[in-house]
């Protein structure tokens, strides 16, 4: 998971040893050597998609293993609500414990059914983090507790060192739009309704497009005479998502509802790209209620299209909006982030140090905590 | 000879989950007693650094001796309340940091390094109370079945009490903590 490889470079770049126990399926790939296997994962079908998890006896040693041999101050696990490699973990842990949640189901009817039989294993988590409100209300409603928020992080350097593809945004501009392009969520259509009256006025300005679907359909979704404006790249690699926001004038998240975070909006903010995103809770907290990006009308392509028009005219207005979005961003870099969790695992080491029963402590000696 | 096996298998399952239950009690009881004292040294840590700034503030003349005076005054009593005065004292010492904090100017270095140890120690009061919080609500959920409490299975322990302070840090402060938890 990206989350965790990006939080475990952050700790290890602040100096501390870190050891990740996770699932490997492809044992003959490198992994990074504060990897340890646990194992392969077996797919399940659940809720229209394929979860990948790990269980079962030879993880389970494992995972006792790796505890034993770690001696580690502090356990963070993820998402331990799934049933999978997490809780495995958890039930053979103890000293101090801290959990991230990462799922933002408030409805789960799964979860609300398991929530009683994992009761007795959560209880031993001492700090629960949640990435996103979204996932606060989640652990709210079916976990009978309470978490604090940290978000996920961005590696604001990466994207702000990355170069433009040649030849963008070029001299009539550019737009950009990331995500699934056939997900009605993402709004794409939104956009392209904007799009299309902006690219008759504006000879030379073009909407590049990056994000897995159907790309010709897309294509034949718009009229004819302005089809050779739309580039579209399809799924592009981290690195390509990097120099995508570099190529653009302005990055557009025309989404209409079902985003819990706006990590899209923050790595924009990072490549130093304005941003136009829908008035959706979660981006205009992201954005800092307008200040460091752009707001529009849920799915009202008129609105956006004004907005796009006036910000094209307006560099000075758009260099407002970059300055104000560098400033904001630096709190979601992962170094920041990293510090937040360690703020957390003080707590839960302070916490566990002043737990008076001996026999407690006796019993984490013996699992081979500190 | 059937119903002996039975008798002697059902005490066995019982005996067995009543001693888990307990066990699970009592770990739980462990952790809410650490939280707690977790939560204590987060409190005194908050009040320290409010001492710290309003005597660094009133020398350096960027609070009026009145405001600073009374953010000291609260941080004090806050750090010395009985155990049923802590959460009002705490309460009025978020009262003073939030009327103190907007006024201070962050002008020096010295000023912004007391800032931001502030604002680290606020945010870690709100990272503690709620887990603390968390650690009696998962206690009490167990203290109250039926049968932890007909058979006494919380032994002397007092049942834990929730801590309940309004702890938003001052807006000034959150922007020095931007990541810190809402």
């Amino acid at each position: 998971m990206g989350h965790v490889r990006d939080l475990a470079e952050a700790l290890i770049d602040a100096g501390h040893d870190v050891s990740v126990l996770a699932p490997v399926d492809d044992e003959s790939h490198p992994i990074p050597a504060y990897v340890v296997p646990a194992g392969r994962t077996v797919p399940v079908r659940y809720n229209g998609s394929v979860a990948r998890l790990v269980f079962g006896p030879i993880s389970a040693r494992r995972a006792r293993r790796w505890l034993r041999d770690g001696q580690f101050d502090v356990l963070h696990l993820h998402s331990p609500e799934a049933l999978s490699l997490s809780l495995i973990t958890l039930l053979q842990a103890s000293g101090p414990i801290v959990a991230t949640f990462h799922a933002a189901n408030p409805r789960s009817r799964v979860l609300a059914a398991l929530s009683p039989a994992l009761q007795p294993a959560l209880e031993k988590i001492q700090g629960r983090i949640a990435v996103s409100p979204a996932a606060r209300r989640t652990i709210v409603e079916h976990l009978h507790g309470d978490a604090v928020l940290i978000p996920n992080g961005v590696h604001v350097q990466a994207f702000a060192d990355a170069q433009p593809f040649p030849g963008w945004p070029g001299e009539g501009g550019a737009i950009g739009f990331l995500g699934r392009i056939d997900e009605p969520r993402k709004g794409l259509d939104v956009l392209l309704e904007a799009f299309c009256p902006l690219a008759s006025q504006r000879p030379g300005l073009r909407l590049l497009v990056a994000g897995p679907g159907d790309v010709e359909a897309v294509r034949q979704a718009v009229p004819p005479p302005i089809q050779d404006r739309l580039v579209l790249l399809g799924r592009v690699s981290e690195e390509d998502k990097a120099r995508f926001y570099a190529s653009v004038d302005l990055y557009v998240a025309p989404n209409t509802g079902g985003e819990s975070f706006g990590i899209v909006l923050l790595e924009a903010m990072a490549a130093g790209t304005p941003v136009v995103a829908s008035d959706l809770d979660a981006f205009r907290r992201v954005l800092d209620d307008g200040r460091a990006g752009e707001l529009f009308a849920v799915q009202d392509s008129g609105a956006l299209a004004d907005t796009l028009g006036r910000l094209l005219d307006d560099p000075t207005a758009r260099r407002a909006l970059v300055a104000n979005g560098t400033a904001r961003v630096r709190a979601y870099d992962w170094s920041a982030v990293a510090r937040s969790v360690l703020g957390v695992y003080d707590m839960v080491r302070l916490a566990s140090d002043s737990e008076p029963s001996a026999e407690e402590s006796a019993l984490s000696r013996a699992a081979g905590n500190p | 000879m059937l119903t002996v096996v039975a008798v002697v298998t059902g005490i066995v399952v019982v005996a067995t989950y009543l001693t888990w239950l307990a066990g699970r009690l009592d770990r739980l009881h462990s952790r809410t007693d650490g939280a707690h004292a977790s939560l204590d040294a987060q409190l005194l840590r908050r009040a320290a650094a409010a001492i710290a700034i309003a005597s660094y503030a009133a020398a350096a003349e960027v609070l009026t001796v009145p405001v600073a005076r009374a953010l000291t005054g609260a941080a004090r009593a806050a750090s010395t309340a009985a155990t049923e005065e802590r959460e009002s004292a705490e309460n009025d010492l978020s009262r003073a940091l939030h009327t103190a904090v907007p006024r201070i100017e962050a002008r020096d270095a010295d000023l912004r390094e007391l800032l931001a140890d502030l604002a680290t120690a606020c945010s870690h009061v709100v990272l503690a109370r709620r887990f603390y919080n968390d650690a009696v609500r998962d206690t009490c959920s167990i203290r109250k079945r039926r049968l932890v409490r007909a058979l006494r299975l919380s032994g002397h322990a007092a049942a834990p009490t929730y801590f309940d302070i309004d702890d938003t840090p001052p807006a000034a402060l959150s922007a020095l903590d931007p990541a810190q938890p809402t």
